[in-house]
């Protein structure tokens, strides 16, 4: 509590007169020139709610007390009041600009003093009041902020978590390795990146990209649910055989929606996309929703190119390899699924950064 | 002697001194303690050593102390003499003026002086 005026006045005469006046309602601290005054001041500057200032006096006068103590932390607390007989021209004006309360002329009259320094005193705890419920409330503000950062961290790890168990499943049910997954996620991005720079249409950005690479691993998921007996058996399948084999699009994006709600709506939502529908094809002819066009999600049309590129590359129990030519030519000529005609042109640019990718894992 | 009759003596107003300062007690407080003031012995030392700056500051004192305490004839007589030497870092003081100035202040101040001192005597 700021409950003590300091008194800076060079005739003893003035202060003590001061004193006698204010002694009864508050502590009185005096000071004979500005050296003193700060000398007291930054020792007391918690306690002192105003310093009342006279400016002519010897060893620093009241001007350079105040050019000093505005260079003060603490100036902003202190009020000062000056009392002066000065009444040339523009001193009172030069007073306030240098951050003065207020400017009391001498002679003064002991009732109007009192009632001024009790105004300013009022008016400078209601400031600190206020200053110091908004410190609090920004300090509350910016602990819960750092609360919520923490949280959406966790969050992001726990979605990321999520994906690779799941893409774990998927590589130990599954046959076609972990290899596969690995490069589907690297094809995804290759052919992601060049459709955000050709094609704003699609508004592709860079976190997009990023949850489609991540989300491109959980594509096959559906598989888990399909029987040892048909995913691994070699040569070709019945007609009934295969029916059961495309159950794994809608299957997986059942798996998928069944934890939607533990991530977010992006993540969920661009998963179930690839998941159900990365064997549609453009000409409507594709499973398991006969989507046609652009009706087909763009994260499903990029991850099945990349599958299917993966797939005519790499050896499978049903099939041999082929060479990274002739999956090109198989792709772009139709003759292995129909894919946009945007999708396929990016497909052409990328070509060599795809072959790049599929010698790199043999 | 009264406060009021004292006041009288050396032309100072004890209606306006009321106004300024509420008790009684304090103003006689402060109106004997002018007695002991070193302003006005230390604006005749520096007028003496023609030191103006010093003059000034202690002649500026007076002015504020007189006026504090509604000492109007002597308030009058040290404001003039105060602007006499106000500046006198930069510019050069008019000693004559200064002098004729300052017997006024003199004179006021012993009437002050005189007054005061047999209000003590009470």
């Amino acid at each position: 509590m700021r409950d003590t005026i300091l008194i800076v006045d060079d005739v003893e005469f003035n202060r003590e007169l001061l004193t006698d006046i204010l002694k009864d309602e508050y502590k009185v601290l005096s000071a004979g020139n500005g050296r003193e005054a700060l000398n007291i001041l930054e020792e007391h500057n918690e306690e002192i709610a105003i310093m009342i200032l006279d400016l002519i006096m010897p060893k620093m006068d009241g001007f350079q007390l105040l050019e000093e103590v505005r260079t003060k932390p603490w100036s902003d607390h202190v009020a000062t009041i000056v009392i002066s007989s000065e009444n040339t021209i523009g001193t009172e004006q030069k007073c306030f600009d240098m951050g003065v309360a207020d400017f009391i002329h001498r002679p003064f009259e002991e009732i109007l003093v009192k009632r001024r320094l009790h105004n300013i005193i009022s008016l400078y705890q209601y400031q600190e009041e206020l200053e110091q419920k908004i410190e609090h409330q920004t300090a509350t503000l910016r602990k819960q902020f750092e609360l919520l950062e923490i949280q959406a961290e966790r969050l992001k790890q726990s979605k990321e978590n999520m994906i690779d168990i799941l893409g774990t499943v998927v590589e130990y049910r599954n046959l076609e390795s972990g290899e596969h997954i690995q490069r589907v996620k690297g094809y995804t991005r290759i052919l992601a990146e060049r459709m955000m720079k050709d094609y704003d249409e699609y508004a592709l950005t860079q976190d997009k990209i990023e949850i489609i690479v991540s989300a491109s691993a959980l594509h096959d998921i559906g598989k888990i649910a399909i029987p040892d007996s048909i995913l691994l058996k070699p040569g070709r399948l019945t007609a009934e055989e295969f029916e059961c084999v495309k159950t794994h699009t809608v299957s997986g994006s059942e798996i998928l929606s069944k934890i939607k709600n533990t991530w977010d709506e992006e993540y969920g939502r661009i998963s179930y996309e690839i998941c159900r529908y990365h064997h549609e094809r453009y000409d409507g002819k594709g499973y398991p929703d006969a989507l046609k066009g652009e009706e087909i999600p763009v994260s499903a049309q990029i991850v099945s190119i990349a599958d299917v590129y993966d797939a005519l590359v790499n050896k499978r129990v049903y099939k041999s390899a082929y060479e990274k030519e002739r999956a090109f030519q198989m792709i772009t000529t139709g003759e292995c699924g129909v894919f946009s005609p945007k999708l396929l042109n990016c497909f052409c640019k990328v070509k060599n950064e795809f072959e790049e990718l599929a010698g790199s894992s043999l | 002697m009264l406060l009021k009759e004292c006041y009288d003596a050396f032309g100072g107003s004890y209606e306006l001194v009321k106004v300024r300062i509420s008790k009684d007690e304090i103003i006689k407080k402060f109106v004997i303690k002018f007695l002991s003031e070193p302003s006005f012995d230390n604006l005749c030392r520096a007028l003496e050593d023609e030191n103006y700056v010093e003059a000034f500051r202690a002649a500026h004192s007076l002015k504020g102390i007189s006026a504090n305490l509604a000492f109007q004839r002597l308030e009058n007589s040290v404001s003039v003499l105060t602007e006499l030497l106000r500046d006198s870092d930069k510019k050069i003081v008019d000693k004559e003026q200064c002098k004729k100035h300052m017997e006024y202040v003199i004179k006021d101040y012993n009437d002050v002086i005189e007054a005061v001192r047999k209000l003590n005597e009470i």
